[in-house]
């Protein structure tokens, strides 16, 4: 067995002896891998893999892909939005997180990848991961090999993000799924380059992700490491939105939005009244957060060229309003002044002179007078992958069909 | 709840309230400074325990609390004794056991109080606080007076079944509590990533049926709001909340403490995300305040501090009659 | 007006008569009304044993069932008495201690001094104690000397009804924390009570029975069994005079060593364990400042060092009975001749 991976210094449970199982088998690990495994078969009803009684052999999972490699960026850091004191954000331990991993494992294990590899953090994420590899037993669905990303030092920052997305875009990987909100995609987008995220829902703040069970989507990232179906039909390039203020720059990919609040303070941005100006990348009607603003009023696809811009007032003032779910459990009158396209590569001078500016729902910049700000949408955002289509492919090509597939095609 | 927005917390930080969190974060600071070089002279007897670097917290929760709101503290007391509006002349004489001490030198360091400002002391028994502070809150219900409860207690606290039972009692007696858990990274000289099973203190709020939050405690203003934010609601009786605040300390566990369990995390708190620092850049970037105003507040506070120490050391002990006085009210 | 009661109902009465007085006086306790978020009756127990029942639906809002959460909520009660109500909270069975102890030592018990004099815990904590009622180790100790070993704490153990009832009141009404001991085995006696409202001084002893032979000091359910063993003492002429403490922090030394001063024989009954005990306690405070009187060594009539056995014949044979006390009398009275 391979020395375990040291993680952290201060995850003390390592030790220099090899991992032992968490589940202690009371009976003794001789007898549990002997008969316990599951109701005895009759002698004709027992199919051996090696086809030797003459049974059909039916594969249970797509050929394995030599080289196909799938990566896993868990954010283990949770629990930071104000909105579960002010609104009903959701609670997201971080087990749900290691769960997620699991199935997203399993799903690759199913379509043929090779290799997993997985983020490493201190809070416990990977850690559940890796017991679970270890209390495998001979005889459980394939599971492709899984490779444990370290890193030099965990920051507990973006930065470990973009560190883990660029080794394991370093190490081969065609597709890096993302378990985390906004945050997490913006810091992956930040060092993807060409290599497909397929950001998947947890936290409260997720406004880019879609929302997809974690299976679902491990089996349309499987088909896309597997090359089963080509990246051009699998993917999409997403808009982004470039905001300056002075020497500062940040990315948005949803909406960036101008407050009165003064501070960056608790980060979420959930008081009405203080928005001024929201821009947006895309907006859809079915959002929730403050691109729902612009969705209700001004739709514009993921895919679309343009974007969105609003200009806000308090409700009382405005000419029109319009109620949108704008944080979880929270659906507010919004006053609207005007909303109209965003055209790209035009930047937009934000009119407001003081306040603050939130990038995909978090107050990241502080600006005043002396710090001009100003918003451009652009096409450079990361590329995703498009698990709808992949699996519509899946289905009118009968990619899922274990019996079809052949190795390497 | 759709549709209604909790109104914001009436806590606008005004020019004049940014002072008044400026000056309790200095002179928290100045006074622990102070008492670590003092303590290293050799004249104050006993424990002590440093609460420099942890300034935000107790700045951000105490400026939403009146004198009809209670808190309880830790061994590591100073921070929101201070923050409270507690007397530091009377701090300071009490730590070094003099008559003339908050509680006339039979606490100490670890048991100073003022229950005229609700401040029930500091706590020489970890976890001792929690349980208090639901019975102040109860107290505040029963008498309808709108006041708050609030529970500063550490990450090893966070482990003590009576912080436990209280989140529970909290939640079932729906009572106006806030439960601060400092997480500073150490429960005495064991790190807090080993021995909270939960990684995130605020996680276990979900299992006690209040929200939970995590919040940076180098930041001064996120404090600020999250505290805001749950102590409104505990007004109006929407119940507990527990926040979590994370940072670190810059001093050790006691004075004295060798410290050889840390890395080099400090220095670099110190350097990059010191509240103190940070709060100075934010508001004079932001134009609100003037390094100018600030400068004034280090200075006046500088010269507080000295006068508290001073009068300290001239102070007399307690004799022998005080040995025997405040056991009971009557006997 | 004076009337036949228990000794659960006069403290019973003690309760609801101050909690009309006082609006401050709230009661607290694991099912002290019993049936919190249940589908049938709210106030089906009024306590394990029904002490407080009634008081729920007389005085709503102020009788609080709790989870058994022991630290949390005799914390609770502590804090709030510091916040200015005047809390009667319920330590079930005085076994229990070890769960909550911290609150109520070194907390309650160290507020005002080491406060400087500033602060007042008005709290009563009622608890269960004794042996006899076939309830084990757990629920069958005597841990009176515990709480009376530590400063800052007052400890009342009434013997009888009448008792019973002016020393609740005096607890609820005295500033200070205070362990209000109810034993177990005496819930069902009866005395005659007052009707109206009445309070018994801490550190008062009673003085059950005069007798000019022998002073016994006993307490809690142990005086009546002296006074068991003084009546067969009495057919044989040893007139036995028996002191009641009441409460044993403060304790009313006084009057026991008057007693011993005039009487020159002392004999200790104290179910407890005897090591570092109530009997202890006394023995050597009169052993040191009246000693002089003594005509005989103070014996002293304690359970043994064990725990509260469950099978009913060693638990009878665990409590002193008036034939173990009628012996230690004899003894001291038979010494040098």
């Amino acid at each position: 067995m391979r020395d375990p991976p040291n993680f952290n210094a201060g995850l003390v449970w390592w030790s220099a002896t090899p991992v032992q199982p968490l589940f202690r088998c009371p009976w003794g690990s001789e007898v549990a891998h002997a008969g316990r495994r599951g109701p005895r078969l009759s002698a004709e009803a027992r199919v051996r893999h090696d086809g030797s009684n003459g049974q059909v052999v039916r594969p249970v999972a797509l050929p394995v892909v030599p080289g196909a490699t799938l990566g896993v960026v868990a954010n283990p850091m949770s629990g930071r939005d104000i909105r579960r004191l002010v609104a009903q954000a959701s609670v997201f331990p971080n087990a749900e997180k290691t769960n997620m991993a699991l199935r997203l494992v399993s799903a690759a294990g199913a379509t043929g990848v090779a290799r997993v590899l997985m983020s490493t953090d201190a809070m416990g994420v990977a850690g559940g991961v890796l017991r679970a590899r270890d209390k495998r037993r001979p005889g459980d669905p394939r599971w492709p090999e899984l490779e444990f990303v370290e890193l030099d030092a965990i920051t507990g920052t973006a930065e470990d993000t973009r560190e883990l997305v660029r080794r394991m875009a370093a190490l081969g990987a065609s597709v890096i799924v993302l378990l985390g909100g906004d945050g997490t995609v913006r810091a992956a987008a930040a060092a993807s380059g060409d290599v497909p995220l397929l950001p998947l829902s947890t936290g409260t703040n997720n406004a880019f992700p879609e929302m997809w069970e974690a299976t679902v989507a491990g089996t349309a990232a499987g088909l896309l490491a597997t090359g089963r179906v080509p990246a051009a039909d699998a993917t999409y390039r997403a808009k982004a939105l470039h905001v300056a203020a002075g020497p500062v720059h940040e990315l948005a990919l949803v909406d960036v939005c101008v407050s009165t609040v003064a501070h960056v303070g608790s980060r979420a941005l959930w008081q009405p009244a203080t928005l001024r100006e929201l821009y947006c990348a895309f907006a859809e009607p079915h959002a929730i957060g403050l691109s729902s603003i612009a969705g209700l009023l001004h739709p514009a696809g993921r895919t679309a060229p343009d974007g969105v811009v609003v200009h806000l007032a308090g409700a009382e003032h405005a000419p029109r309003t319009v109620l949108a779910p704008i944080a979880p459990g929270v659906v507010a009158p919004i006053g609207v002044r005007h909303a109209a396209p965003l055209v790209a590569a035009q930047p937009h001078p934000v009119q407001l002179d003081r306040g603050t500016v939130a990038v995909d729902g978090e107050r990241e910049i502080e600006f005043g007078p002396a710090t001009p700000v100003t918003v451009t949408l652009a096409p450079d955002g990361p590329r995703v992958l498009d698990v709808r289509g992949v699996l519509a492919a899946a289905a009118q090509r009968r990619l899922l069909d274990p019996s079809a597939a052949t190795a390497g095609s | 709840m759709t549709g209604t927005l909790p109104t914001p917390t009436s806590q606008e930080l005004t020019p004049d309230r940014l002072l008044d969190a400026y000056r309790v974060m200095r002179t928290i600071r100045d006074f622990e400074e102070r008492v670590h070089e003092e303590f290293a002279g050799g004249d104050i007897p006993g424990f002590v325990h440093l609460y420099a670097g942890e300034e935000a917290s107790a700045a951000g929760v105490c400026a939403h609390l009146d004198d009809r709101d209670a808190i309880a503290s830790t061994h590591r007391g100073h921070g929101h004794c201070i923050a409270k509006g507690v007397d530091i002349t009377g701090m300071m004489a009490e730590i070094y056991g003099k008559t003339t001490g908050s509680c006339r030198g039979k606490g100490g360091s670890m048991h100073i109080a003022d229950l005229s400002k609700g401040m029930l002391g500091a706590n020489g028994i970890v976890g001792g606080g929690p349980p208090l502070i639901c019975g102040r809150a109860l107290a505040s219900k029963h008498k309808a007076d709108g006041g708050v409860a609030v529970a500063f207690f550490g990450d090893g606290a966070s482990n003590q079944g009576t912080t436990l039972e209280s989140l529970n009692l909290a939640t079932i007696w729906n009572l106006p509590a806030i439960f601060v858990a400092e997480n500073n990274g150490y429960a005495e000289a064991t790190s807090s990533s080993w021995s909270v099973a939960s990684d995130d203190i605020a996680d276990r709020a979900a299992a006690f049926g209040m929200p939970g939050v995590i919040v940076d405690g180098f930041d001064f203003f996120a404090v600020h709001e999250a505290a805001g934010e749950a102590i409104a609601r505990a007004r109006e009786g929407g119940g507990p909340t527990l926040i979590e605040v994370k940072f670190t300390r810059y001093f050790g566990h006691f004075e004295g403490d060798q410290q050889l369990y840390r890395g080099a995390e400090v220095a670099d708190a110190r350097e990059r995300l010191d509240c103190l620092k940070r709060f100075r850049a934010r508001v004079t970037d932001a134009g609100q305040l003037t390094d100018a105003q600030l400068d004034q507040i280090d200075s006046e506070v500088a010269s507080s501090v000295d006068a508290a120490v001073e009068a300290a050391k001239a102070a007399p002990k307690p004799g022998a009659d005080d040995l025997l006085t405040d056991v009971y009210v009557s006997y | 007006m004076a009337r036949t009661i228990t000794y659960r109902e006069a403290i019973n009465e003690a309760l609801a008569q101050e909690m009309e007085r006082d609006e401050r006086v709230i009661v607290m306790g694991e099912d002290n009304a019993g049936g919190e978020g249940s589908p049938g009756e709210a106030d089906a127990w009024g306590g394990v044993l029904g002490v407080t029942k009634g008081l729920y639906g007389r005085f709503p809002g102020r009788v609080l069932d709790t989870p058994i959460s022991e630290s949390a909520f005799i914390g609770a009660a502590i804090g709030a008495a510091t916040g200015g109500m005047r809390p009667v909270a319920e330590l079930m069975f005085i076994d229990f201690m070890g769960v909550c102890f911290d609150q109520i030592f070194n907390q309650a018990a160290k507020f005002r001094y080491m406060f400087g004099g500033k602060a007042v815990t008005p709290v009563v904590i009622r608890t269960m104690w004794g042996a006899g009622l076939r309830a084990a180790a757990q629920h069958s100790q005597s841990l009176l000397s515990v709480f009376t070993h530590v400063p800052g704490l007052k400890v009342a153990a009434p013997s009888n009804a009448y008792d019973a009832k002016g020393l609740m009141i005096q607890a609820i009404r005295d500033d200070d924390p205070v362990i209000f001991a109810e034993h177990k085995m005496l819930y069902d006696t009866s005395a005659d009570v007052p009707e109206e409202s009445y309070a018994i001084p801490f550190g008062e002893a009673n003085v059950v029975r005069e007798g000019g032979d022998v002073t016994i000091v006993a307490i809690g359910r142990m005086v009546h069994t002296a006074l068991e063993a003084a009546e067969e003492l009495a057919g044989s002429g040893v007139q036995a005079e028996i002191v009641d403490p009441r409460t044993t922090s403060p304790l009313d030394v006084d009057t026991i060593l008057e007693s011993v001063e005039a009487t020159g024989r002392l004999v200790v009954v104290d179910e407890a364990n005897p090591r570092c005990s109530l009997a202890t306690d006394v023995a050597a405070t009169v052993a040191q400042d009246a000693f002089g009187s003594l005509r005989a060594p103070i014996q002293l009539v304690t359970g043994p060092h064990t725990p509260v056995p469950f099978a009913d014949a060693l638990e009878d044979l665990y409590i002193p009975d008036a034939g173990r006390i009628a012996g230690a009398v004899k003894k001291v009275v038979d010494y040098g001749g």
